[in-house]
């Protein structure tokens, strides 16, 4: 990744998103691991309640600023990100902030789903006892809702208590989303959440995401064009650690002005 | 024609090979099966109800290994007690906090040393530290020394079964702002559950046949006593003292003694070979 061809150039086409929408903003980030730069001065904005999707060939750096922004990467030592990542204006950066509140904050969904090993209620009800103190009945509906808006309720509604291991690959996967939406994160990263699914899970998963962004903003790192163009409002085009271009979605798959966005998005490359 | 030979010299090389095989296994598993056979033969038959029910006798008296069994139960239950409060939590700090630093590869070092140290020095450990000062032998300090030599099988297997967990599954629990302590305790731990337990009882397995850290130690005890700041009587030393005596009645209960050992062992060691099938298949 830090290999850089010598006479190439990255010319870089981000256009700035409406000016006090984006609910987090990034100011030249540079990402490190251990003494491979793998985000090179990434200055783009995500905004508020929309979709937004990064895109780019394998490596180019898009799970890794997905990993920047709920800083789930300080788990590991030797990685580390320079810059700026402003949330709500307060760059969490900075020491001092309370990871695990940020956290809270910022759920995220990963490629694989992980249900935890216990029941599928108490997979859904496990973020929001860390934050939250709910009767039996408030912490019912929580579940509930949670898993309507996951689009798995009627599958589960009657097996609430057995494990959520025994669930399908799909049905996991949703089980994940419903555990995130459930402690009402601000903000919601998924990477690559529809990789490991089949065709119909996948359509369910979009839907659930496109009804998600009334109330949150969404950032999907997908490896699937299709998925970005039929769900995102804005996107952005990674390759080697940078951000080649990032506008609206529309703007991108039809008009891409960088070479390279447009010979990855006709399928010339990646 | 040379490749005719070759082939043919292939095929004997072969032949002699899968042989010295098959011999080796007949003569490993024979042995196994010899020593079962012997403690069938010899043990079961020894075993009635006395032998639960009454304590060890005088020769020549009527008597069981109820003070042993008892003995070796307690001893057994407070060593892993021990060994699994810290081994699990070694085993922890190894696999999530230690990384590749110095402190950690010297703790795993020395535990890897442990685990093959001969149990006869840690006998002697304890009893430096424990029997000497205070001029006497008791339970307490055998259990101390079965915990030793438990504890490193725990702190390995469970560092061993926590790296098996995949990273996303830690990264989910603290992606949903969880601290990193409590996705270990309520979410790892769980997963790990059954990987911990098989290791649990492996070590006791392990620890249960134990004869050489309790003589400096337990030692051994005639009467029943729950009291463990007290000589304490326990399998393995009764096997030991009754199985060298020339009294009849004394060696069939050491037969006896030693056929209850041997089937617990087994049966816990198939409990925890079953417990570990069911773990990978799920």
């Amino acid at each position: 990744m830090n290999a850089q061809p010598q006479a190439e150039t990255y010319e870089s086409f981000v256009e700035q998103i409406p000016a006090g929408t984006a609910k987090i903003d990034l100011r030249k980030l540079n990402f490190f691991y251990g003494k491979t730069q793998a985000l090179f001065g990434v200055t783009t904005g995500f905004a508020e309640k929309q979709i937004t999707a990064l895109i780019g060939p394998s490596g180019c750096g898009k799970s890794t600023l997905l990993r920047t922004l709920n800083r789930i990467y300080a788990l590991y030592p030797g990685q580390r990100a320079e810059g700026e990542i402003l949330f709500d204006g307060r760059n969490i950066l900075n020491g001092g902030e309370d990871m695990a509140a940020l956290r809270a904050r910022i759920g995220m969904v990963f490629q694989k789903p992980t249900p935890f090993p216990m029941s599928i209620y108490d997979n859904v009800a496990y973020g929001v006892r860390l934050y939250e103190r709910l009767g039996k009945a408030d912490m019912d509906g929580r579940v509930e809702q949670s898993l309507r808006r996951a689009a798995l309720w009627d599958e589960v509604k009657d097996k609430l208590h057995t494990s959520g291991l025994g669930l399908s690959g799909g049905q996991q996967q949703r089980l994940c989303v419903a555990r995130g939406v459930a402690v009402r994160p601000e903000v919601l990263l998924l990477d690559e959440p529809a990789s490991a699914l089949d065709p119909i899970s996948t359509a369910k998963l979009e839907e659930t995401l496109l009804e998600l962004k009334t109330d949150h903003t969404i950032v999907i790192v997908t490896h699937n064009l299709g998925q970005a163009a039929r769900i995102s409002d804005y996107t952005g085009f990674m390759y080697l650690g940078r951000m080649i271009e990032f506008t609206s979605t529309e703007q991108l798959f039809t008009n891409p002005k960088a070479k390279r966005t447009q010979d990855y998005v006709t399928g010339r490359f990646g | 024609m040379a490749s005719q030979l070759l082939i043919v010299r292939r095929k004997m090389g072969n032949a002699v090979f899968v042989v010295f095989c098959w011999v080796g296994a007949a003569i490993a598993l024979g042995f196994l099966a010899l020593i079962l056979w012997s403690l069938i033969v010899k043990g079961l038959g020894g075993i009635d109800l006395k032998v639960f029910t009454m304590d060890t006798p005088a020769p020549g008296s009527p008597g069981g290994l109820r003070n042993a069994i008892m003995g070796s139960l307690e001893m057994c239950a407070i060593a892993m007690l021990l060994a699994v409060t810290f081994g699990v939590l070694a085993g922890t700090w190894l696999a999530e906090y230690a990384g590749d630093s110095l402190y950690g590869k010297v703790v795993r070092f020395v535990n890897d040393v442990l685990l093959s140290a001969p149990s006869i020095l840690i006998g002697l450990f304890v009893y430096t530290l424990m029997v000497k000062p205070f001029h006497g032998f008791s339970g307490l300090a055998g259990a101390v020394a079965l915990a030793l030599l438990a504890a490193p099988v725990v702190t390995r297997t469970t560092e061993d079964v926590m790296k098996l967990q995949p990273p996303a599954l830690r990264e989910a629990g603290v992606a949903l702002g969880s601290p990193l302590a409590s996705t270990i305790r309520r979410i790892l731990w769980r997963a790990a559950s059954t990987g911990i337990l098989t290791g649990g009882l492996l070590a006791f397995a392990r620890i249960s046949g134990e004869t050489a850290p309790l003589l400096f130690t337990a030692l051994n005890n005639q009467f029943f006593s729950w009291n463990l700041t007290q000589p304490t009587a326990n399998l393995p030393t009764v096997i030991f003292n009754y199985a060298l005596s020339a009294y009849d009645d004394w060696q069939r209960l050491a037969w006896a003694g030693a056929a209850l050992i041997a089937f617990a062992v087994l049966f816990v060691n198939i409990i925890a070979r079953t417990l570990a099938r069911e773990s990978r298949r799920s």
